[in-house]
This record gives structure tokens, sequence and C-alpha cells, in this order.
């Protein structure tokens, strides 16, 4: 693939000790929207925290923009311009929607160039319009849409050049899913790489330009959404899921 | 004023005082447990270290400031704002002996059972203590000049009851601190920061937050409020080598009342303890130590979590 902007190779990660992934191989290229799809406990989220730099990398390669990410510190990947959405949200609890999007600016702003805070928040809100009324509440009394979307807020403060994703529409209802799939759509619109995780394979079809499939950390299948979604190998193994 | 009601106040006053003093150590033990995941041992050492360097400091400035003793208004204002700048001076004097500690013992433990983080501090404070022996020997020293300098101020008129006027000068100026340390939390971009660390650790450096930064400066943070409290301490009693026990073991007892790595917590257990050992002091003498103690017992038996949650989610 050329100009990939992310691109991974072997990836081996471990969790506590143990590898869940064994060699996964994955590309992004510049302003795409990509899907990574698997079983729960396939080994998604432990690639997004590898690529992170928040799990342990046994072996392989993380490059992103042609920098070797596992040779940094971890506090190093955001301000190189990747914004993470953890499966579980990890808001900063306590503090309000717009101290969750504000937080990464402090920290971080200088090294992305952000120089005007109020006009990055706004930005924010533009595209998750649902935040708008909910600025000055504290996150713990949101919604479950709502505080997928604080948390993929958050993920936008730094004007990422690649957004990684994780289960962002699981548990969610489904007049919740259709609005957040306009609202991911929307950002990857204005130029910004999508990496998304997901155990639902129907969940990504209309929002990427390509999918993986991971099992048992490795990539065993990919191609275009229509191509995924019909083959009968990767139905099987979604079937028998149990998705949570 | 009856007299009885009188020792009351006064005795209130004086756990105030004693419970603000008692705050700035414990505060900053309960910020680095709630952060740093350390129970830092020797942190009741950093207190009298700060004790012992204030000494020097404060008389230096006594030695170049006159006492208020005639009165003038003017000369009292120099003299109280030579004081206050030589205790914030200690608080400053703290600080590269906190990072010292942080980045050179404890870092290359975080990893480590906690069983290490108690041998390392414990290590650190029998090392402090006789350094502390080294440099100053083991005689109490005192500096009196502070003491009853500030206390030629007459406010006994004003309060309508005798009280010295140091006790209300520490009083004010615990109460500013903590002012200050909860406003530095809960509206400066630093302090929320460091709340995000203790909320999230792993998120936080998903956003860029340099949790060994964070971790410097909270154990600074830390050092530099032990610092005052030592310095606040000094003039009405004395630097002793034995003196960073007793508020590290009721320090203990403040973060267990008010909740492990709250700091709103630790402020009103500070408090509570304070006051409660003045009163035991004053009506019932063999109840100064047992009495916080039974409070702690009670608190976790009722409320083992203590009475706030975990620090962070409020400033």
């Amino acid at each position: 693939m050329t100009d990939s902007l992310l691109s991974v190779r072997d990836l081996r990660a471990a969790v506590e000790g143990f590898p869940v992934t064994e060699g996964v191989d994955l590309d992004v290229a510049e302003g795409e929207a990509v899907g990574l799809v698997g079983r729960n406990g396939a080994g998604k989220t432990t690639t997004f925290r590898a690529i992170m730099g928040l799990t342990a990398v046994l072996s392989g390669s993380v490059r992103f923009r042609g920098e070797e990410l596992t040779e940094i510190r971890p506090e190093l990947v955001p301000k190189r311009g990747i914004g993470y959405q953890p499966e579980d949200r990890k808001l900063f609890t306590g503090m309000t929607v717009d101290e969750n999007f504000r937080l990464p600016i402090w920290t971080s702003g200088d090294a992305r160039d952000v120089d005007d805070e109020d006009a990055t928040v706004e930005r924010i809100y533009d595209v998750l319009p649902d935040l708008d009324e909910r600025r000055q509440a504290k996150v713990q009394v949101l919604s479950g849409g709502q505080a997928k979307m604080v948390a993929i807020g958050r993920a936008l403060a730094l004007s990422p050049d690649l957004l990684l994703l994780d289960e962002p529409l699981e548990g969610l209802a489904p007049v919740v899913v259709e609005n957040l799939k306009g609202y991911i759509r929307e950002i990857n619109e204005r130029g910004i790489a999508v990496l998304i995780a997901e155990s639902n394979v129907t969940h990504v079809p209309e929002i990427v330009d390509r999918i993986y499939v991971i099992e048992r950390g490795e990539i065993v299948a990919s191609g275009d959404p229509e191509t995924i979604a019909d083959d009968e190998d990767v139905q099987m193994l979604m079937q028998g899921s149990g998705n949570a | 004023m009856a007299s009885g009601l009188e020792t009351l106040v006064v005795q209130t006053l004086n756990g105030l005082q004693f419970g603000f003093v008692l705050f700035l150590v414990a505060s900053g033990l309960t910020v680095i447990l709630g952060i740093l995941d350390v129970l830092n041992l020797a942190h009741g050492e950093l207190f009298a270290f700060g004790a012992y360097a204030s000494v020097g400091i404060f008389g230096y400035v006594t030695g170049a400031i006159a006492a208020p003793v005639s009165g003038g208004i003017g000369t009292t204002i120099v003299f109280v704002i030579g004081i206050l700048a030589a205790i914030v001076v200690t608080g400053l004097v703290l600080i590269p002996v906190g990072v010292v500690l942080e980045s050179v013992f404890l870092r290359p433990i975080y990893e480590r059972d906690q069983v290490y983080q108690l041998v390392l501090t414990f290590a650190l404070l029998l090392i402090i203590i006789d350094v502390t022996k080294f440099v100053w020997g083991d005689v109490p020293i005192r500096t009196n000049s502070v003491y009853s300098g500030i206390n030629q101020i007459p406010t006994s008129e004003l309060l309508g009851i005798t009280f010295p006027t140091y006790n209300v000068f520490a009083i004010v100026l615990g109460a500013v601190v903590v002012v200050g340390l909860f406003y530095f939390f809960a509206r400066t971009k630093t302090g929320r920061i460091v709340r995000a660390t203790a909320i999230n650790r792993e998120m936080a450096t998903a956003i860029g937050v340099s949790t060994d930064r964070v971790f410097t400066l909270v154990f600074a943070l830390g050092a530099f409020l032990a610092g005052i409290a030592g310095a606040v301490r000094v003039p009405p009693t004395a630097a002793t080598l034995e003196m960073g026990t007793n508020p590290l073991v009721l320090s203990f007892v403040v973060i267990v009342i008010g909740g492990l790595g709250s700091l709103r917590g630790a402020f009103v257990g500070a408090v509570v303890v304070g006051v409660l050992r003045s009163w035991m002091i004053s009506f019932y003498p063999p109840g100064e130590i047992a009495a916080p103690f039974a409070i702690m017992a009670v608190i976790l038996l009722v409320k083992p979590e203590g009475l706030f949650g975990t620090w962070g989610e409020t400033a």
C-alpha cells in the first residue's frame, strides 16, 4: 500500500505478560475509514492499545507517518496525531463535558499547533451537536450514547490525523447508533482517517472503505465491505461470537 | 465570657490550628497515595526537615528585621511579611528534596509490589532522621523570637479572649493555603491535569500527559506543603528529631477517616482530629491519643471507604 498513514506489521502484543495478538498486519491510508472486525477477545482492543503504547509490544512494528511508535514514550503518541476512544470510554468523571474536551488541549495543544482552544472545542460541538446543551454537565450523569460521544469528542480535541474508535456503537440504542454513524462519517469526510473496531459486522460496512477481520489475534480476512459482509466464512465466524 | 466557654473556644481554635498543620501533611500524603499509589512513610520526615530548615531561615529573617516591640504598624507589617516569606521559602527549600526522593528513589520501583515501596520509604525515613541529626544535632532547637515577636501584636482585645496572636496567624495562614490548594485543583489547568491523572492514569497518558512529570510535581507539592507545615509548627514548639512521627501517624488516621486519596476528606479528617485532640487535652487528657483512633475505628466499622470518595472526581 502506498502513502500509508498507519502501518502495523507482524504485531505481537501482550496483556499482563500473555501474548494476545499473534502477528497483526494492517494499514490505514490518509483520510481512509477502515474497520477492524472480530469477536470479543479476538485482539481488537489489544491492537489499539499497542498502537497507543499502552500495552507491551513483544515484537513487530507500528509506524505512523513512517515513525516507529513502539520506540517512543506513550504520551507522545497522541501528540503525533492519533486520537483514541477506548471501548470503556474512560472519561474523566467528576469533570464536565467541556473540561474533558479541553484537557487534551491543555496537555498537548502546543505539540499539535492548536492555538485557539475555544475554536477547537467549538468544532467538536459542531461535529457532535447532541453535546452542545450538555457542555457544563458532569460526564457521569450523561446517557450511554452521550458518554460515547464525549469519548470521541475528546479524541478529536487534538485535531488528529487518525482516530482509533474502539467499539463506538456497542451497547447503544438503534437510533443512537444511526446518529453516531452519521457523526463518524462526517468526521471522516473532514479528512480524518478512522480505524473502527467492531464486534458486530453489520454496523460498519456503510461507514468504512475497507474491513479487516481479526480472529485469535491474527488478521484472517480483509477486503471491501461488501465482499467481507458476504463472505460465508466470516459470517460463520461472527455468528459464533455470542456478541455481548 | 465564662471561663468554661472561653476554654472551649480557645481549645477549639488551638485544635483548628493543629488541624490545619495536620492537613498540610496529610494532604500531601493522600494526594501522593491517590496518584502514585505509594504510601510514603517518609512524609512525616519532610515535615520535620522543614521544621529544622525553618529555624535557620527564621533566624536570618529575625536577625534582619526588628520585632514589632514598639507596636508601630509599619514594623509590625514588615515583621509579619518577613515571617510569611520565611515560611514560604522553607516550603520552596523542600521542593528539590521531594523531587530527588521521587525521581531518584521511588521512580525505579513503581512497578514493584507495594511492600518494596513501604520498605524503601521506611528506609528513607530513617536516613532523613540521620541526616537531620548529622546536620543539626540531637538537641531540640527553637526560634523563640518568631513566636514572641508575632505575639507582640495585640489581638486579644479584638477576639475578646486570651489567645496567642501567633496561633491566629497560623490559623489564617492555614486557611489561605487550604483555599489555595482547593483552587489549584478545581480551577487551574495544571491542577485539573493532575486530577485527570488521578482519575485514570492510562487515559491521561493517551491524551498526552507525562505521568512522570505529574508524579514529580505531586511529590514536590507534597514536600512543599509539609515544609510549610514544619515551619508553622516550630515557633510555638521546637524542632526535634522525632517530631515527624506524630503527624505521620495522625495523617494515617486523617486519610482513613476522610477516604484514601480524598483531598476534601483529608481536610475534614484533619480538622476533626485536630479539634478532638485539643478538646481532650483540656477536658480529658487520657483521651488525647485514644480519641482520634476511636473515631477512625468507628469510621472503619461504619463506612470503611471513608467519609468522602476517591479524590480527583471532586476537587
